[in-house]
Formats: structure tokens, C-alpha cells, sequence
């Protein structure tokens, strides 16, 4: 679903390339002026690029779909720079990013299903409805592993976020807009879950 | 013992109260059903980590990384940022993507898919596209730590076969000990549209020097020292390929290091 929404931008995006490609010469940049704000725009492009893989992680649990990810990805990348003044450099720019993420996913997500004559619905349901895999994906083996897809999307997002990333829940919190009392319980409930599952194949193994 | 489960996984994160933790640890000593719980929990976390640790090691694609690097700095359009998306995906596949899929077919985890400037193979061509393309690759693995390699140095003679095959030229990996460089292992890459060899160096500060190579039938036939994105680079060609040694800025030693490299190869 999320692939037709990026197909209306094809066209475009030739466009965009073959204009990024003739603007990406030094001396041509500089002409626009603007020379401390380019110089920041290109530090946080670099910082961006170091992020990628791990955006990357983010965004595959949270649309289930490597292409749709990259997307996303890119998507988040081009509104942080283009918005880069809001960026409060207190904070790290990987939270800040994943929740452009988070909530341009969601978005997406919601358009897709208002267009598709489902109407509006609540947001913390909205990316479980979007859960695909494409050709590309199969053929770039970029699913994730089996007991991580099966978890609710939500849950596994959060617990990448608080395991793996290191968030704490006021964080966590902050990145994907929930009380901070739903944290601890859906992060348990990821717990639970993959514990269940793990117990369950052990089961079936033997 | 009455409190919620759910706080089984605050104890774990750390983020209950002293006097909650102190519940929980009272609870757990005398309760050995409540210290199984916690311990099945503790063992899908680290499930989960070790999951989600192994996604960091997958080829970022190169055309993700060139669009963040040129992407404007304003808007260009009221559609905001959808408008400047630059296309990721494989519609009208050039001959080379093919070959990039192939690789990641045939080699499971190969490198970096690279489809984001598939409408102007005239500019692909052109000089020093790939090396453009080496600098985000640099960016991106040189910050990696334990993802630094696809593929790691303890299977050197493996990777030499590997990328021999893949690349189309003779890659050898130079010892470059004298210095102060080891080699930590190799990637595959997809630059300007070909396979590239890349082998990882550190040093003893974890800066990463990294030697890549690019099949070429009439290589470069100087050393030329250059700045890209950001990186010093030397390039030499010889044999069949291009050659490029790659560094963040400020090694004096880059071009020694390169005529060791050069040699051995």
C-alpha cells in the first residue's frame, strides 16, 4: 500500500536526480548562499548517514517491509534536514529522527487507509495495517527474523527502543507518544510474548 | 507475593523505585516461580538483542545514503519532503542492478544495492563516481565498531577467493603491520554501479583505514591524493583495478601507507 503511495512520486524523482546530480558540484551549492546554514545542513547529513543503519532498524520493525523502510527512511532524512531549526540539540538526533519517523509512518499509514475508503483510525492501530512483503524484499532476504515479525509492531518497536537502544521509558515515552505507564506494559508484554514463542518452538523442535 | 507482573520488566530496566526494587528482590529471593518468570524474561530480551544486533550488519543501499547527502536544504516544492524522495526502488532495472541482486542472491549478505541513480547511467560513468560512493560506504561501516566487516579477517583466504570472483580482478590483502595498521576483514559494495572489494584496517586508536578496489581494464596510472566527502584519499591504479585507500582526515602517513599497499598487491 505504501509502495502505490511512493509510486506517485517516480516521475519526480527522476527529476530529483538528475537535478541533484547537476546542484551537487561544491561551487555550484556554494552559490546559493546561506554558508554557515549549508555548513550545518552537511554536518547533519553526515550524522545522518553514520545513523542510517540503525534508522534503517527502526524503520524495518516499524513497517515490516525493507523497501517500504528505506522509504521511510528517506523520507525522515529529507524532512529533518529540510527542518533541521527544530532540532533540539540537547537531545540526540536518533531520538528525534525516529520520532519523525514514528509519526510520518503513521501518517502514511492513515492516508493509505482513508484513501482506501477505510476511514480514519486510531493511530496505535494504523501500522499494523500496512504488514507486506514485496518481491524486492524476498529477494534481498531483508525480512525480519520470524519471532521478532511476530510480535504486534508496537510492541516490538518499543522493545527495540528500551533493549536495544537503550531508552529509557520517559523516552521511549516522548519518541512514540504514549503515557508513560503503557511503556512498562507493553514493554513486558513484548517480553511475555517473545518468551512464549521462544518456548513454543523450543517445544516443537524436540 | 501481590504486586504487578509488569514490574518484573521495570526491575530489568531499571526503572522502579528503590523501594520497588527493593520489593522485587525480596519477592524474587523467596519465590523460585517468580525467579523462573524473570528469567524467561530476561532470555527473550537477550533474544531480541541479538535479533535486532544482527539487522545493524545488513548492506545499507547506496542510493539511501546519496540521497541524504544531496538532499536540498529547503523544500523545493509545497508537497514538502515526498517531492524530493529520490526513487530507491528497482523499476526499470539497468543491466548492473541486475548483477547487484545476483550477488545478493548468490552470496547471501553482499553488499550495498545501489538503484537510486538508475535513469543516468552517462553520469554514472563518470569520474570519480565511485569514489563519491566509497565516502558514504566509508561514513557509514567506519562507525559501525563490531559491524565494521562482512566478512571477518580470521577467513582472509576466504575473502580473497570471494572477492577475487566477484569483483573481477586479483584481490590480495596487503599486510600493512608496519603501520600500525591491522587488517580487521573485508565487504563487498556495489559503487558506481560494479562491485567493489573493500578491506578493513585499524589502528591501534580504532580509526579505520579502508582499501578498496574496482575492476578496471585501463587503471589509473599515478598516485593522486584527493579529499572527498569529507575523507583523504589516495588512488593508484595496477593489474586490472583502480585502487583507493581511504582514511579520515589528517594521516600523514596515507600515501606511505598507500605505496606499501601497492606494492604488495
Amino acid at each position: 500500500m505504501y509502495q502505490s503511495l511512493s509510486d506517485q512520486y517516480v516521475a519526480r524523482a527522476d527529476c530529483a536526480v538528475l537535478s541533484v546530480r547537476v546542484s551537487m558540484p561544491g561551487a555550484a551549492a556554494k552559490a546559493w548562499g546561506g554558508e554557515r546554514e549549508k555548513t550545518l545542513s552537511d554536518d547533519l547529513k553526515k550524522e545522518l548517514i553514520v545513523l542510517l543503519p540503525r534508522l534503517r532498524r527502526f524503520a524495518r520493525t516499524l513497517t515490516r517491509s525493507a523497501s517500504d523502510a528505506d522509504d521511510l527512511v528517506q523520507d525522515a532524512c529529507l524532512k529533518a534536514i529540510v527542518g533541521s531549526e527544530k532540532w533540539d540539540h540537547t537531545q540526540p538526533l536518533d531520538r528525534w529522527v525516529f520520532r519523525i519517523m514514528r509519526n510520518h509512518w503513521i501518517g502514511e499509514t492513515r492516508k493509505t487507509k482513508v484513501r482506501l475508503g477505510e476511514g480514519h483510525v486510531p493511530a496505535e492501530e494504523a501500522n499494523e495495517l500496512v504488514q507486506h512483503q514485496t518481491p524486492e524484499d524476498a529477494l534481498r532476504g531483508s525480512q525480519l527474523h520470524s519471532q521478532i515479525e511476530q510480535l504486534p509492531t508496537d510492541l516490538a518497536v518499543l522493545l527495540l527502543a528500551v533493549s536495544v537502544e537503550g531508552y529509557t521509558y520517559a523516552e521511549a515515552a516522548e519518541v512514540f507518544d504514549i503515557p508513560l505507564g503503557t511503556v512498562m506494559s507493553r514493554i513486558h508484554r513484548a517480553r511475555k510474548t517473545l518468551a512464549a514463542q521462544l518456548k513454543q518452538d523450543a517445544g516443537a523442535m524436540q | 507475593m501481590s504486586f504487578d507482573r509488569e514490574k518484573l520488566s521495570g526491575f530489568l530496566d531499571g526503572e522502579l523505585s528503590s523501594e520497588e526494587t527493593r520489593e522485587i528482590e525480596l519477592a524474587l529471593e523467596s519465590d523460585p516461580t517468580l525467579a523462573a518468570e524473570l528469567e524467561q524474561l530476561m532470555a527473550a530480551d537477550s533474544f531480541a538483542k541479538q535479533e535486532f544486533e544482527e539487522m545493524l550488519s545488513e548492506p545499507v543501499p547506496l542510493g539511501l545514503a546519496a540521497a541524504v547527502r544531496n538532499a536540498p536544504i529547503e523544500p523545493s516544492a509545497p508537497m514538502a519532503s515526498n517531492t524530493n524522495r529520490v526513487q530507491l526502488r528497482n523499476r526499470q532495472a539497468p543491466w548492473w542492478s541486475a548483477v547487484a541482486a545476483a550477488l545478493a542472491l548468490v552470496i547471501g549478505s553482499a553488499g550495498g544495492y545501489f538503484t537510486g541513480l538508475n535513469t543516468q547511467p552517462q553520469i554514472i560513468a563518470a569520474a570519480p563516481g565511485w569514489l563519491t560512493d566509497i565516502a558514504d560506504y566509508h561514513r557509514v561501516y567506519s562507525a559501525q565498531g563490531r559491524h565494521l566487516v562482512e566478512v571477518d579477517a580470521s577467513e582472509s583466504d576466504h575473502i580473497e577467493t570471494w572477492l577475487t570472483n566477484t569483483v573481477g580482478a586479483d584481490v590480495v590483502i596487503p599486510d600493512l603491520e608496519s603501520h600500525g595498521l591491522n587488517f580487521r576483514g573485508g565487504r563487498l559494495l556495489v559503487a558506481a554501479g560494479k562491485p567493489v572489494a573493500q578491506m578493513m584496517y585499524t589502528d591501534a586508536a580504532g580509526q579505520v583505514v579502508a582499501l578498496c578496489l574496482i575492476a578496471n581494464p585501463e587503471p589509473d596510472d599515478v598516485f593522486r591524493s584527493r579529499q572527498i566527502g569529507g575523507f583523504d584519499m589516495v588512488t593508484w591504479g595496477g593489474g586490472d583495478a583502480n585502487f583507493v585507500l581511504v582514511s579520515d582526515r589528517g594521516r600523514d602517513d596515507l600515501e606511505a601507507v598507500a605505496r606499501t599497499a601497492a606494492s604488495s598487491v
